[in-house]
């Protein structure tokens, strides 16, 4: 009987440590300056912190809790705080996840290996261009765990093909997957749909009066600097697992033969191309009347009416726990600019930035920057965003410039496994370890942040 | 008798497999052979399992699949499971999802049961924790993990034996040490060695250690015990009475060519989770197998 309550409290001490700090914290005074209100929301925030980042229990349980103690704690009316929940980002993020189940399902993979080959040769430098630059482009539409689904099969059946020893691509493995997840990650950037920060972001910039940027509007800040990124992520990616084999010549041949046996493009594929063709249309013509959200659902919307999808396998595949936690992140961070607390911590950070220099400006961006680069390696980056995002809208600034450069630094997550799913479907497969991703991740953390910060400069000539 | 023998790669495990089929043969025990996957951060979890989808569409087997091909190849080589199973070859078709997180194949054995071979994915103690008790398995069998309180946490948590393959090497004779004291555990431990050196048909060190160099009753009745028990099974021991700190006799006499068996500590839980216990600093100290007996 003890040995099992031990067992239970060793798995879970950080649940324990986070009521336990929530609750100390609760009883004492909150800082001068900062509302009752806005203190509790603080509160909820770090307990969030914790058990987002050590999962002691599952993350839909930590989304309820933050719903919950909203209301036991006083911070808003119940009405209000269902309310906060669910937005048109909410809406976008949860489209989102079911657009890429209906398209991933559809094994346009054998299309892409084509594609990507044919562009591409068998040189292996030229196969990791290939890989980044596919990725990054078609991630800045569709979402970077999408293409990752979907670019895996093609990067495995190479890398299988050029031999089932490991020893023999124990660089090449790695390269090519990382050329995958690296890619898509950075292409998330491009378009507002390439990731729920984005649309958080946005959202950010309309509740809070800042701004109102359009589909193409977000393209024209974010696309140069994903342009600049991809060869420069080549460089490092080809410099860090400088791999064996120059030519996949055979490995490219094998794949050619794989992709033929799996026959001509069906109508079905065509279909399923044509509809996110139209959403994407949506996206850029309408979406600032009717929102990105409801676009992502009138897409899933014509997948399951088309037949494309079956409703069971949508469920099954969709992440809801997930859409529950990005709800209620959103709503944290809504209360965060109502009660005041997002205010209170930007004007905190200020002030001990004012202690170093005078001049904050750039001071100011380096901190949103690092800050955001390094939750969103630690915790999820759209619940990143949501919880900085009110933050760092009121740490002054340029609110363009600082809120692209937070939502463009939460897909920063390079460093460690658990940053993304992306980092998680190539680790899954056995082929890259632990270590691999700071070896190449520090890299890639540098470079994003030096273009990031050239492109911040250009962008105040916009 | 039931055993567990927990695999991590081709690698790593091949020792532990190993030991672990020839000590389960002399239980004649029936064999199970897992392999804990990764876990998966649940941010991700419907993302990684849509993306495994899609590689099994392409014929590319599950992460880990490939470590049961391989403990089926080493079973099947060593004739531990009928030939009719071997001519089938590996039945990675057959692996069935059996609740979460968790796919699992039959074989049909020559020794003692069924082999089974069992996926999981998630934290490892807690996996292995689920499966003890789920299937009242009664050694389960590891290799020297490098991981910091994964010994301790398992010794700790699980319900069975552990059976932990330190350094283990198939070409060196090994003995056994049993290690005696007036615990109510040392009598299985003194079973369980009796079948193991049977199995390796090795002898027995009995050794019992005192730190003042004087032996109370209890401790001569443990010992006198053994001895009969070692006698009537026609095992040839010797037994030594040696002063000093247990764990510095223990690791002095057993150096590196010995198996050690002992009981498991009858400490409070609370005490062994604060301070460790005689077994778990044996396990982290000794470079040898170690066979703790509950």
């Amino acid at each position: 009987m003890l040995r099992n309550i031990i067992f239970w409290i060793t798995q879970k001490r950080w649940f324990l440590l986070s009521i336990l700090i929530g609750s100390i914290l609760y009883f004492l005074e909150s800082p001068e300056g900062l509302s009752i209100e806005g203190y509790r929301t603080l509160i909820i925030v770090i307990m969030a912190i914790i058990l987002i980042i050590f999962e002691p229990i599952p993350l839909p349980g930590v989304a309820l809790m933050m719903l919950f103690l909203q209301v036991l704690l006083g911070i808003d009316e119940p009405n209000d705080v269902a309310k906060s929940f669910m937005s048109d980002a909410v809406f976008f993020i949860m489209g989102s996840l079911m657009l890429a189940v209906s398209i991933v399902s559809q094994g346009l993979d054998s299309r892409l290996a084509l594609g990507i080959i044919r562009l591409t040769g068998n040189k292996t430098w030229c196969i990791v261009l290939g890989f980044v630059s596919i990725s990054a482009f078609l991630s800045s539409f569709i979402g970077e765990h999408t293409v990752t689904a979907m670019m895996m099969p093609v990067g495995l059946t190479l890398i299988y093909n050029t031999s089932k020893d490991r020893a023999i691509t124990k660089n090449l493995a790695p390269l090519i997957l990382f050329s995958i997840a690296y890619g898509s990650a950075m292409g998330s950037i491009g378009t507002p749909s390439g990731g729920g920060r984005n649309v958080i972001m946005m959202e950010y910039w309309q509740e809070f009066g800042l701004a109102n940027i359009t589909y193409l509007g977000w393209m024209r800040y974010s696309y140069p600097m994903l342009l600049l990124e991809i060869p420069l992520a080549v460089i490092i990616l080809w410099f860090t697992f400088r791999p064996e084999q120059k030519v996949l010549d055979s490995a490219v041949r094998k794949l050619k033969i794989q992709v033929a046996k799996k026959g001509a493009m069906t109508g079905q594929d065509m279909i399923t191309i044509i509809v996110f063709f139209l959403v994407f249309l949506g996206w850029v013509f309408l979406s600032h009347k009717i929102g990105l959200g409801i676009i992502a659902l009138m897409g899933v919307f014509l997948y399951l009416v088309l037949g494309l999808i079956r409703w069971s396998d949508l469920n099954r595949n969709t992440n809801w726990g997930v859409i529950l936690l990005f709800g209620a992140a959103v709503s944290i961070g809504i209360q965060m600019k109502e009660t005041g607390a997002a205010l209170w911590l930007a004007n905190s950070v200020m002030d001990a930035l004012k202690i170093i220099s005078e001049d904050i400006s750039v001071l100011r961006w380096v901190m949103a920057v690092l800050l955001t680069g390094t939750l969103t390696n630690l915790l999820s980056n759209s619940a990143t965003i949501a919880v900085i995002g009110p933050i760092v809208l009121n740490m002054g600034g340029d609110p363009i410039i600082m809120g692209f450069s937070t939502a463009i630094a939460s897909a920063f997550a390079y460093l460690t496994v658990v940053a993304s799913p992306t980092c998680m479907i190539i680790y899954s497969s056995g082929l890259v370890k632990q270590s691999d991703y700071m070896k190449a991740g520090w890299k890639m953390f540098i470079m994003s942040i030096i273009v990031l910060f050239i492109m911040s400069k250009i962008w105040t000539i916009y | 008798m039931k055993f567990l023998i927990a695999v991590g790669s081709e690698d790593y495990s091949g020792p532990t497999l190993r030991v672990g089929m020839e000590v389960a043969s002399a239980f004649n025990a029936s064999v199970t052979v897992i392999k804990v996957g990764p876990k998966i951060s649940e941010h991700s979890v419907s993302q990684v399992k849509l993306t495994q989808e899609r590689l099994e569409e392409w014929d590319f087997d599950s992460p880990g699949v490939e470590v049961l091909e391989w403990a089926f190849g080493f079973l099947a080589e060593n004739q531990y499971i009928s030939p009719a199973v071997v001519e089938k070859g590996f039945p990675k078709n057959t692996l069935i999802e059996r609740g979460k997180n968790r796919s699992e194949v039959y074989l049909q054995g020559t020794t003692g049961s069924d082999v089974s071979l069992i996926l999981r994915n998630g934290d490892i103690i807690s996996e292995l924790r689920d499966e003890v008790s789920s299937g009242q398995f009664d050694v389960t069998i590891i290799g020297g993990s490098q991981k910091r309180r994964m010994a301790h946490d398992l010794i700790q948590y699980l319900d069975s034996s552990i059976f932990v393959v330190n350094q283990y090497d198939h070409t060196k004779p090994y003995k056994l040490l049993v290690a005696v004291n007036d615990s109510h555990n040392t009598s299985k431990a003194v079973k369980y060695g009796v079948r193991v050196s049977q199995a390796f048909d090795v002898n027995v060190d009995l050794v019992t250690v005192s730190r003042t160099g004087t032996f109370k009753s209890g401790y001569h009745r443990a010992v006198n015990k053994a001895e009969r028990l070692l006698k009537r099974m026609k095992v040839p021991y010797k037994t030594h009475l040696l002063k000093g700190d247990p764990i510095d006799i223990i690791k002095k006499t057993a150096g590196n060519d010995h198996i050690i068996v002992m009981g498991t500590s009858t400490k409070n839980p609370l005490i062994k989770y604060f301070r460790g216990s005689k077994p778990l600093k044996i396990v982290k100290t000794c470079p040898c197998p170690v066979l703790i007996v509950k």
